[in-house]
């Protein structure tokens, strides 16, 4: 239970750290933040193994971090170091950490569907139990990519979970204007897949859904979409000043927010004391601290890396 | 709610049917003689579908077809001269022989274009229809495509931008599939869609469809007359699937006569079906629908057996026209590639 | 040596990397029953449709799917089956598979073969003619090799399979029946090696693919008034052997070029480009290229032959690079 509390801290903590950076322009790029939705990323990878991969889009660093990527070479990968995890080649929507089953992020809205389906055909090719899970957003939902990847995933029966975080906006306009759908996951249940919609602010519920979903997979019972009801209580992007929403619904969904309910929850329950749930915290500031102060020391990469890694071998 | 036919009418469409299927035989045999003519498919078991459902469109409607796109063109009242000229490569062509049988399209027809890629005339149906209630017309745009169609994605953008906006599009389905592996027994129609039915993808999207025996005039004209309805009442899309069993000749590149020339006589005289292909003739929409005509004595079988040997002869004439009509001048390749 | 179509050496050295390597998939639409073509015929027998695996019509997926294969280590080898066709399936081509290795700072291989015909012949029209092997050497990442014969088309497909980047496997419809003597067993040939196919001292004729054929037979007509050209295949265009050229030009001081595809922004004018930076002092003549006039592919057979670059036309290119106006 903690782990998931402690989970979900890092993710805001290094956003928050990461917002602040990039107001002393110490990152860079077009940063997508996920605070407000760090319960799916949080509830969903506890549910998963290490083994299990991950690919996802361009507000990926929740779904890196609770993957269990180093925070420390994110921090460097967004500021542009030789450290980060992609030697500063790729940026906040390119992550990539294969070791730790984070396969990759993509920065194409829809692109990181498909790729997963390939992901999902190696997983089931390679016979080793291992799943493939994908995050997108409810935007995703309208893009070819993700009709076809639906199709071939439920026709091959590929060990996949659809993981639509659906924060009811795509950049500056909300689903309903995108779509006369407002619950995506009615286009899984065409192909017969699984799915479940949830409460995407309520970690327990997103870890039971995926844990579910995953363990179908693992059966041999094929894709499962999950669909997570959530809301980014940030901009767009870091300077989006979202002037495009009522002031009254970024603030009821504030009273949503996924981490003081659910440590309130634990506090109820008596699982933890106040005391405890502030040390999560804190411990989670510190650890984000120390790896942003150890990836500013980061070095530059040499300016002839950018003809290097073109080609592989 | 859907008119009758009136006698004249019903014998229209026998005629638009009947001009469909010579004109493709008289196709093969003219690539079969050796004529050179590229890959081309067939609309031979659907003619049905194109010539009822067409026969409804008002004259500022608008088509996008695909790959099959001859009886379309046909149905719309295109001129076999030129069609087959175009398909033959030659300057009477509709498009100067730029188009060829895959890209034929005549433009003052309603015809937006043939696209021979799976998937590419659906949204360009949609765009019509956008400029339609744009411009605040009165029109329709009808888009006619294959099952292959619901695999590709653009089929889905497309289709959520018409239902979003409520574009005056109807969306044709031909499913020349129906009948193939698995689905008697409930299953997928294909290998390659895992739904069991194929108006399902379309449920979602809030677009009301239905699926029609594609040889069934009446049941085409049903559904198509009230999706033209809600499309000009600005009640927006509608999703048809049109069922067909696919022809045995329609092979991927060169169709082949396999079955042989129709003989509309099949329709009185089961008999003289060839043994091997009774099961297709029993379901082909042109000789059910004789048979419809000559039991409801809306014709008798020297009407019929005349309006054929018309048909026939009209296009004999067209295509020795076309045979015979000069080749572009080779210049003209660079001519018309920008407006 | 055995003598075999193009078409037979791709299902060759299909089979040959199926069997070899477990890793490898030929994905596909229509693949497992043969293809159009026939390139894959037989395949889905012999290794099951497991690993021959047919497709729905859905381009982008398949290129998705193909390029998170391989990013799992898989070598999947798909076939998109028209150029034109690959329009649907460029994201996934260019905006991943070409760049999830450097993105991902090494971390990731790409090991991915796309083979994919295109060109002028039959009719086919403007969405089934196009030669577009210009939009993908613009793009860092991709490899790029187009075989203008039987062996070329089974040595450089093994090669591609057996790369750890994106290669595209470019294939001329026209030349799918024609014949040659193909190695037997394996064979590979490096990707980034051009073929001198005919030594001359008058001329280089760099030709593409089934310009190859041609040029020969420009090659042919032209030494019997006393012209000798040499004949070189670049065979890859991505990693371009452009020493081979170079060291060529060093003896001709003349370059032609000539490609199938339409002029403009065309290979020919990204050679006609580093070959002036690398041998301008080389050169006593112009450079001259050769491909189809910029218009789309007319379908009708008279205009589809105005359409293609052909004998006469390079013919008439190359005497005017050799003797003058
Ligand atoms: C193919 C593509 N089109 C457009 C964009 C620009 N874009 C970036 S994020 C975004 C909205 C995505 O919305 P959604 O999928 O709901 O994800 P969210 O941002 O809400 O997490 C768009 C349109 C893009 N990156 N890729
Ligand atoms: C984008 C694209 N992919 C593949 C093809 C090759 N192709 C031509 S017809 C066809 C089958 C189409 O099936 P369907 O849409 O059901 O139409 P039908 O031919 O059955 O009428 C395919 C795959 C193509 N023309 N375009
Ligand atoms: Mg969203």
């Amino acid at each position: 239970m903690l782990r998931l509390l402690r989970t979900m801290w890092t993710i805001r903590a290094f956003e928050e750290k990461v917002s602040e950076l990039f107001g002393r322009r110490e990152v860079h790029g077009l940063l997508h933040l996920s605070i407000g939705q760090e319960a799916v990323a949080a509830g969903a990878c506890a549910a998963l193994r290490t083994t299990d991969r991950v690919v996802s889009g361009h507000r990926p660093h929740g779904h890196a971090i609770a993957k269990g990527v180093d925070i420390a070479s994110l921090f460097a990968e967004l500021a542009g170091r030789e450290t980060g995890c992609c030697r500063g080649k790729g940026g906040s929507m390119h992550l990539a950490a294969p070791t730790t089953g984070f396969v990759t992020a993509t920065g194409i809205v829809g692109g990181n569907v498909a790729l997963a389906l390939g992901v999902a055909f190696a997983c089931k090719e390679r016979e080793k139990q291992e799943v493939a899970a994908v995050f997108f957003g409810d935007g995703a939902g309208q893009s070819g990519a993700f009709h076809e990847s639906l199709n071939i995933a439920a026709l091959w029966k590929l060990p996949l979970l659809f993981i639509c975080e659906n924060n009811g906006y795509a950049e500056f306009t909300p689903l309903s204007a995108h779509t006369p759908i407002s619950q995506l996951a009615r286009h899984a249940e065409t192909y017969g897949i699984p799915s479940a919609t949830v409460d995407g602010n309520d970690v327990l519920a997103v870890r039971t859904a995926i844990s579910d979903a995953a363990a179908r997979a693992r059966a041999g019972g094929g894709p499962s979409f999950i669909e997570c009801m959530t809301y980014r209580l940030r901009g767009h992007y870091e300077g989006d000043p979202a002037k495009y929403r009522e002031l009254s619904e970024l603030s009821d969904w504030k009273t949503k927010d996924p981490i003081r309910r659910f440590a309130a929850t634990l506090v109820k329950k008596g699982t933890c004391t106040h005391e405890q749930m502030r040390a999560v915290e804190a411990e989670a500031r510190a650890s984000v601290e120390a790896a942003a102060q150890k990836a500013s020391t980061g070095a530059w990469p040499s300016v002839d890396e950018v003809t290097t890694l073109v080609y592989a071998g | 709610m859907t008119s009758e036919l009136n006698q004249q009418e019903a014998m229209e469409l026998l005629r638009t049917m009947l001009l469909i299927r010579r004109f493709e035989e008289g196709l093969i045999q003219t690539q079969k003689s050796g004529i050179s003519i590229g890959h081309f498919h067939v609309y031979i078991g659907q003619e049905c579908t194109g010539a009822a459902a067409i026969a409804l469109l008002e004259p500022q409607d608008k088509i996008a077809t695909t790959h099959r796109n001859h009886g379309h063109l046909l149905a719309r009242g295109a001129d076999p001269r030129r069609l087959y000229a175009e398909i033959l490569g030659k300057a009477a062509g509709y498009n100067k022989g730029k188009g060829g049988t895959l890209h034929a399209t005549v433009a003052g027809l309603g015809f937006l274009s043939t696209s021979a890629l799976v998937g590419g005339a659906v949204p360009l149906a949609v765009g019509a229809g956008f400029a339609a209630k744009q411009l605040g017309e009165r029109c329709v745009s009808v888009g006619f495509f294959g099952d292959g169609v619901l695999e590709e994605g653009v089929f889905f953008e497309s289709l959520n931008m018409a239902s979003l906006w409520k574009l005056p599009v109807v969306f044709m389905c031909e499913n020349n599939s129906a009948g193939a592996l698995g689905q008697s027994a409930g299953e997928y129609p294909g290998s390659t869609i895992a739904t069991k039915q194929l108006i399902d993808v379309v449920a979602p999207f809030g677009v009301p469809a239905s699926a029609v025996d594609g040889g069934d005039p009446r049941a085409v004209r049903d559904v198509t007359q009230q999706a033209l309805a809600r499309a000009r009442n600005g009640g927006g899309p509608t999703f048809i699937e049109a069922r067909t069993v696919r022809w045995p000749g329609s092979r991927p590149l060169w169709p082949e006569l396999s079955t042989g020339e129709t003989d509309v006589a099949f329709a009185w005289e089961p008999d003289r079906i060839p043994m091997a292909h009774r099961d297709w003739f029993a379901n082909d929409g042109l000789i059910r629908y004789v048979r419809q005509l000559f039991d409801a004595k809306l014709a008798n079988t020297k009407e019929i057996l005349a309006l054929d040997a018309t048909v026939r002869a009209d296009l004999a004439k067209a295509m020795r026209f076309a045979i015979e009509a000069p080749y572009p001048d080779p210049a003209s390749a660079l001519d018309d590639v920008f407006a | 040596m055995a003598e075999l179509t193009y078409i037979e050496a791709i299902n060759s050295a299909l089979r040959e990397e199926l069997a070899r390597d477990r890793g490898v998939y030929v994905i596909g639409e229509d693949v497992a029953l043969g293809g159009p073509f026939g390139a894959t015929k037989g395949l889905a027998a012999e290794f099951g449709e497991r690993r021959v695996v047919n497709t729905p019509i859905s381009e982008g997926a398949i290129m998705g799917l193909a390029t998170g294969a391989a990013a799992m280590g898989l070598r999947p080898v798909i076939e998109v089956m028209f150029v034109d066709f690959i329009t649907l399936a460029m994201d996934q081509l260019v905006n991943h598979a070409a760049k999830l290795h450097y993105m991902s700072g090494g971390q990731l291989g790409i090991p991915l073969t796309v083979r994919v015909q295109q060109g002028a012949a039959g009719n086919g029209g403007a969405q089934h003619s196009q030669s577009l092997e210009a939009w993908f050497i613009h793009v860092p990442g991709l490899k790029v090799v187009m075989p203008s014969n039987p062996a070329d088309a089974k040595g450089l497909l093994t090669a591609a399979i057996r790369d750890d980047s994106p290669v595209i496997c470019i294939e001329h419809r026209a030349l799918y029946w024609t014949r040659g003597e193909v190695p037997d067993g394996e064979h590979t040939i490096p990707i980034g090696r051009a073929a001198l196919r005919r030594p001359g001292k008058d001329v280089t004729l760099v030709a593409t693919s089934r310009m190859v054929e041609v040029a020969l037979e420009v090659a042919g007509t032209l030494a019997n008034e006393g012209i000798e050209v040499e004949v070189i295949d670049p065979r890859s265009l991505l990693p371009l052997d452009l020493d081979t050229i170079t060291a060529s030009l060093r003896k001709t001081g003349r370059l032609v070029i000539a490609h199938e595809a339409v002029e403009g922004a065309g290979f020919g004018a990204e050679l006609l480009a580093q070959v002036q930076e690398a041998a301008f002092d080389y050169l006593d003549a112009p450079i001259a290229r050769v491909g189809a006039p910029f218009a789309p592919v007319p379908a009708s057979p008279v205009l589809e032959q105005a359409f293609v670059p052909g004998a006469e036309r390079l013919a008439g290119a190359v005497r005017k690079v050799v003797l003058g106006a």
